[in-house]
């Protein structure tokens, strides 16, 4: 068995298992616990509904917090959407999807996926580049760095394997999809568990202060 | 006897503070010692912080992404800059404790991290208590909307079990917890400032009585210095002329079981309180200026208030509301005033239009702070703060945010419904040689009551 053959089948297949199982089990293990009651009396009989306003709204900060949140939050919108565009509109990642779950959908020409992965590698090394610098503000940990390293390495192999650089393509092409496979086998453990639990936590949030009457 | 002629006998609020800070000082002698051997203290936390999480809480810890956001909403943070102060910081211990003890990857977490120390608990002793006022400010703009107040509340209750608590909160929670009072604000000390203000305000508090329609609070604040709040609350609620009551077996609004953690003397201070509302057929229950007895009646979670025959209301939010029905008569307020929302009120309460009802009652020039209602920025002194000796650095940064703010907007006067914002801005102001007024918003009101003859008076100048 070769390395990309090895990359292609039971190194990602058993990445895509880890991820869905560890994502499951994460996720179960919080929301089964119970929810603390809150017995006063909401100010409004049903203002809490109100709350769910918050998982849309604080997709975009407030005016008031424009100034010292702009940087983050341009930078991490120019990141999300390039990397989704990456991972799922190049034809190659296209037809590995399409070879799990027969879905198919057109893909974008190849100039396009190059410089989707170019942004989402640029907006990465300046949000790094930040965090390095403002150590008070950003409190890191291994876990923020080592996250880093994971979700950078397929961008700049995957970037690699198609201008052809470095190794021949064949072991870059595994390089690639064996760090696509450490990402998955990773996820479940580390931050990028946000993915899902930004939709509970903002709801929680806004239900909480919703239940007060106040919109955050 | 008309109270405009009379000669004031209670100290004006700048005398209030600096009998406080006198006092303040001597708490510190005062505070109990620890009497568990460490092993048990670390236990006792660890075991509080395991049967308080939910999972509201478990979601906020698992959703931190250290994206920094939250840094600059505090004020503790802006004011010094420091890391340690950031609120993502704030919750780091109660996460190690939630991955290694309840969190869905605890038996990975047990292999590679070490059980929380005594030491780990002592060093977040400062930000849990001295620099996290519970404002809520970051959670306004946490892409997360992670509420770190409520996780850092958490963690005071879990110093509490580890015999943690700062001493000055520490002392005031013991003598709440033995003697039932706060500063010695005995129902002695209520019957003679009820007294006082009757005998020589010609001012009449109707005490006990067995039935009233509105049942008002006060606090500790007001009883043991600042007779004028409670002088001018009985003014006020004279002026609506309503049904009310003070009663000397539940009258303190100050909650040190809110303000140290302790969720047992929560409950026993609320309990009494309830029931005397219940046992006197009250429709309201009156809440003195007294910023975190809000959530302590109004907002505990422990309560089912919506059972009760009894709404709870806020002195702010009660008089906003009488003012909006016209049942305030209020001469005009002169000078620019701007308002300051507090933390437990606003942000963390919803009471923001009342307020501000009273302002337009008294036709004030009336102006916004730059950064107001769910975005104000805390005075730096909630949440038991303003007591705390060791964080008079960082009260004293963080307020320097606040009066910028407050000359930002020009006006002559800022207005306060919180005797703890109220100390911590008058602190600020003598300090600092500010310029502005601070004044508190039912003092302000009874000040300028339009006081129509009553039947007795009419009498009289007949």
């Amino acid at each position: 068995m070769t390395l990309l053959e090895f990359a292609r089948g039971p190194a990602i297949h058993a990445s895509l298992i880890l991820f869905a199982a560890g994502v499951c089990w994460r996720l179960l293990g919080v929301l089964v616990l119970t929810r603390g009651a809150d017995l006063s009396r909401p100010r409004d009989a049903f203002g809490n509904f109100k709350g769910y306003r918050t998982v849309f709204s604080r997709a975009w900060p407030s005016d008031e917090f424009r100034t010292t949140t702009r940087y983050q939050t341009v930078l991490a919108y120019l990141f999300h959407l390039a990397t989704l565009g990456v991972v799922l509109l190049i034809v190659p990642h296209i037809e590995f999807i399409s070879g799990l779950t027969g879905l198919s959908w057109p893909g974008v020409p190849n100039f396009v996926g190059v410089a989707l992965g170019t942004i989402a590698l640029a907006s990465l090394i300046a949000l790094i580049l930040r965090r390095i610098s403002k150590p008070a503000v950003y409190n890191s940990t291994v876990g923020d760095y080592v996250t880093w390293i994971i979700v950078t390495l397929p961008l700049v192999t995957g970037l690699m394997a198609f201008a052809h650089v470095g190794f021949r393509y064949e072991t870059m092409l595994a390089l690639h999809i064996l760090s696509a496979a450490l990402l998955f086998a990773y996820f479940p453990f580390g931050k990028l568990m946000h993915a899902f639990w930004f939709l509970f936590s903002r709801a929680q949030s806004g239900i909480t202060y919703a239940h007060k009457g106040v919109r955050i | 006897m008309s109270n405009g002629t009379v000669t004031p006998v209670f100290p004006t609020f700048e005398q209030v503070f600096q009998g406080f800070a006198g006092q303040i000082g001597m708490l510190r002698q005062m505070a109990p010692e620890p009497t568990m051997p460490d092993e048990r203290r670390v236990h006792r936390a660890i075991d509080t912080l395991i049967e308080e999480t939910n999972a509201d809480e478990a979601v906020w810890l698992e959703s931190c992404i250290h994206c920094g956001q939250c840094t600059n909403a505090c004020h503790y943070f802006v004011a010094t800059g420091e890391a340690k102060y950031a609120p993502m910081r704030k919750m780091d211990l109660y996460r190690r404790v939630y991955q290694r003890e309840v969190g869905p990857l605890r038996w990975l977490y047990k292999l590679f991290t070490k059980q929380i120390t005594l030491q780990d608990l002592e060093e977040v002793q400062e930000l849990v208590y001295d620099s996290c006022s519970e404002c809520g400010r970051c959670t306004m703009v946490c892409p997360m909307g992670i509420d770190t107040a409520s996780l850092v509340h958490h963690m005071r209750s879990a110093l509490v079990a580890a015999e943690l608590v700062p001493p000055e909160l520490a002392a005031l929670r013991m003598e709440q917890k033995h003697q039932g009072t706060v500063f010695g604000s005995s129902p002695e000390a209520l019957h003679r400032m009820v007294d006082t203000i009757r005998d020589h305000y010609g001012v009449p508090i109707p005490l006990d009585k067995p039935e009233a329609e509105v049942m008002v609070l006060s606090s500790a604040v007001d009883l043991v210095a600042n007779g004028n709040g409670l002088l001018a609350t009985a003014k006020v609620m004279n002026h609506l002329g309503v049904d009310w009551t003070i009663c000397s077996d539940a009258f303190e609004s100050a909650n040190f079981g809110l303000l140290s953690g302790d969720m047992t003397l929560w409950r026993t201070q609320v309990d009494p309180i309830v029931a005397r509302a219940r046992a006197i057929k009250a429709k309201t229950l009156v809440i003195a200026e007294c910023g975190h007895a809000y959530p302590a009646l109004r907002w505990n979670p422990m309560l089912r208030s919506g059972a009760l025959p009894f709404e709870m209301m806020y002195m702010s939010e009660y008089l906003g509301r009488q003012a909006r029905e016209g049942r305030l008569k209020l001469r005009p307020l002169e000078g620019k005033v701007t308002y300051h929302d507090p933390c437990k009120t606003g942000r963390r309460g919803g009471a923001f239009e009342e307020p501000r009802a009273l302002f337009k009652a008294m036709n004030a020039d009336f102006v916004e702070l730059p950064a107001n209602k769910e975005y104000n920025w805390c005075c730096g002194g909630g949440a038991g703060i303003f007591l705390l000796e060791r964080a008079t650095r960082l009260r004293d940064e963080s307020f320097k945010l606040k009066l910028h703010q407050v000359d930002q907007t020009g006006a002559e006067a800022v207005v306060v419904s919180c005797a703890s914002c109220r100390l911590n801005f008058e602190a600020g102001r003598q300090k600092n040689h500010w310029n502005k007024r601070v004044d508190s918003l039912v003092e302000l009101v009874a000040d300028h009551l339009i006081d129509e003859p009553t039947d007795q008076t009419e009498e009289a100048a007949a």
